[in-house]
């Protein structure tokens, strides 16, 4: 779910960076408190043991041809504690952004919110508050489940919200929603059940590193992952159907004007003078005589439009081609200089 | 086995690649944001903008089929969402290029200038990672205020992520070479939760041994960069030719394209 620069609006994007970098400065400064200088080796590889990871994929139950990957997120919130996850997670994040180029350079303030300051906390405090008092194999599962369900969902929540007052969506919220939020219930389960695995297998072998979060031995049966798949699915399912209900669908906005039909009714029309001036605002100062759906709206002839159209259509083309010419030239120029160079060498 | 370092761009030598870090971040911040907030539906000025960072790809030598190759990689997420505008925006337009007037619909224009943006920004970030060292990218960014245990994490970080791909490769091949068949859902969640928690194990096995090292050898917490930064002459060039770029376009060329 790493979200792209053109998800965002620049007003949010600052916002959320800001935001993520207050949390970031504030995690920090609490982490300060408790870590010495030599735990930094180990959370700098514990993050890049998050990169190696997710190339180990594993068949995922009924579905066959895909596979799943751990993020990781939650496992390490578990062992390392909230704050300490948070931070490994953020500069994996920073990371897949400046490294790998996944996720846009302004759209790092939401990815570090989505991915790692939330998942991070809601994980830990879930897993937390499941296996608080004796050990239960039972609770473990469910908290481990819980945690990675809920945190994932948690993030991939934020997707479509940021992305909504952005005010760049052309798809409907609700659907963008309720995509985010299938696909990530499946993320989530698979990364639960892996979670849960990996837990079990360092308390066999290296039961020292986990002692604080897992006192006993968890059994993962078939029955139960099959018991839980349903029950999250009739739960997710039935949250997703109300929202569904609930909200306006954005299909029926965009249809408040059908240039192609004449006749066509809005569905929804508003008449109230501050929303009249905002349109003849946007009118007068977004002309796009390129694409002249404005053009009959501001009540011109047809033979002035088409000519409008015209000199646009030159406008636009000269634009594309200068740019082009404008970059063969300093390749030329560069390229040249470069073989003189050589040249002289 | 040998891994083809994903920056191995930043360490050539340059003019651009000897500017300083700060400003090459900042200046990349700025144009990614300048191009983010342009209107959705003009695709030509973007081709205007993209001539900033092609003429830094060029200048850098990073060859230009690196940087789409890159592009290509990542953009999957982005591609299924532009792809869905022309889904839900069906208002007709008409689109006038040169001679050319053809008729498509308001979401194919969204669709491609999503697609334009993401192209043009990822050219940007990928001339500012290609030219950069990622260490004196570190120390400009503690510069700028980045918290300095996030950038001494940043920086084991980056400094172990290719070991620990190496030996993921090392255990993966290992199974392939072990694994015939689909043994199962069971199974194959057993193997995979052994890998990477033994994976995890020599991770916190090798930090020890790191950690040991690094005390021996006076570490005590301080993030030490060979770099100096400075703010040359050449920087203040770059940064005024830049600034010059994006105000040129956004009073100059802008009014006349749109």
């Amino acid at each position: 779910m790493h979200m792209a620069n053109e998800l965002l609006s620049v007003p949010i994007a600052t916002g959320t960076l800001a935001i993520a970098a207050a949390g970031l400065a504030f995690i920090c400064k609490k982490a300060r408190q408790f870590i010495a200088s030599d735990k930094f080796p180990l959370m700098g590889i514990l993050g890049a043991f998050v990169f190696a990871a997710q190339m180990v994929n594993f068949q995922l139950p009924a579905m066959p041809g895909t596979s799943g990957h751990m993020v990781g997120a939650v496992l390490l919130a578990i062992i390392l504690g909230p704050h300490l996850g948070a931070i490994v997670i953020s500069s994996v994040v920073i990371i897949q952004c400046l490294i790998f180029q996944d996720g846009g350079l302004l759209a790092l303030g939401c990815n570090i919110i989505n991915m790692a300051i939330i998942p991070s906390y809601i994980g830990y405090f879930l897993y937390k508050s499941f296996t608080i008092g004796p050990f239960s194999s039972l609770r473990t599962y469910i908290g481990a489940m819980m945690a990675c369900v809920i945190a994932i969902e948690a993030g991939a929540i934020l997707v479509p919200i940021e992305a909504a007052l952005s005010g760049v969506l052309v798809v409907p919220f609700s659907t963008f929603l309720i995509t985010m939020l299938g696909v990530h219930f499946l993320v989530g389960f698979a990364e639960g059940l892996i979670t849960l695995a990996v837990l079990g297998y360092l308390q066999q072998v290296r039961p020292d590193i986990v002692v604080d979060s897992l006192q006993g031995k968890v059994r993962l049966s078939r029955n139960a992952v099959f018991i839980t798949l349903a029950v999250f699915t009739v739960v997710i399912g039935a949250g997703l159907s109300l929202v569904a209900s609930g909200m306006p669908d954005g299909l029926e906005w965009s249809y408040a004007e059908r240039p192609d039909q004449p006749d066509f009714k809005p569905i929804v029309s508003n008449v109230e003078p501050t929303v009249s001036a905002v349109d003849d605002f946007q009118t007068r100062y977004t002309p796009m005589p390129d694409y002249s759906i404005r053009t009959s709206k501001l009540g011109e002839t047809n033979e002035k439009e088409q000519e409008i159209k015209t000199s646009a259509g030159w406008t636009s083309f000269a634009g594309v081609a200068g740019s082009g010419l404008t970059m063969l030239f300093i390749w030329m120029i560069v390229s040249f200089l470069r073989k003189k160079k050589s040249l002289e060498a | 086995m040998h891994h083809a370092y994903i920056d191995k761009f930043a360490y050539q030598d340059s003019p651009i690649h000897r500017l300083d870090g700060r400003v090459k971040f900042i200046v990349a911040l700025t144009f990614t944001a300048v191009v983010v907030s342009l209107p959705r539906t003009s695709l030509s000025i973007l081709t205007c903008y993209a001539v900033g960072p092609f003429t830094i790809l060029v200048l850098g030598r990073i060859p230009l089929r690196f940087a789409f190759k890159h592009i290509l990689l990542v953009c999957p997420f982005i591609l299924v969402l532009a792809l869905t505008c022309p889904l839900y925006d069906r208002t007709p337009v008409n689109v006038a290029f040169g001679l050319f007037l053809w008729q498509t619909s308001l979401g194919w224009m969204r669709c491609f200038t999503i697609l334009g943006k993401f192209i043009v920004t990822m050219l940007a970030l990928i001339a500012l990672v290609s030219t950069t060292r990622f260490s004196n990218l570190l120390t400009g960014l503690h510069k700028l205020g980045v918290p300095k245990l996030l950038i001494i994490q940043l920086g084991f970080l980056y400094r172990y992520i290719f070991i620990l791909i190496d030996s993921a490769h090392h255990i993966l091949r290992a199974r392939d070479g072990r694994k015939l068949t689909n043994l199962g859902f069971t199974a194959e969640l057993k193997i995979a939760a052994a890998m990477l928690g033994s994976l995890l194990i020599r991770s916190i096995d090798s930090a020890e041994r790191i950690n040991i090292a690094m005390q021996a050898r006076g570490f005590e917490g301080k993030w030490r960069s060979i770099s100096k930064l400075k703010f040359r002459r050449c920087d203040l060039l770059f940064t005024l030719s830049a600034a010059s770029f994006l105000f040129g376009l956004h009073f100059f060329i802008k009014p006349i394209l749109l």
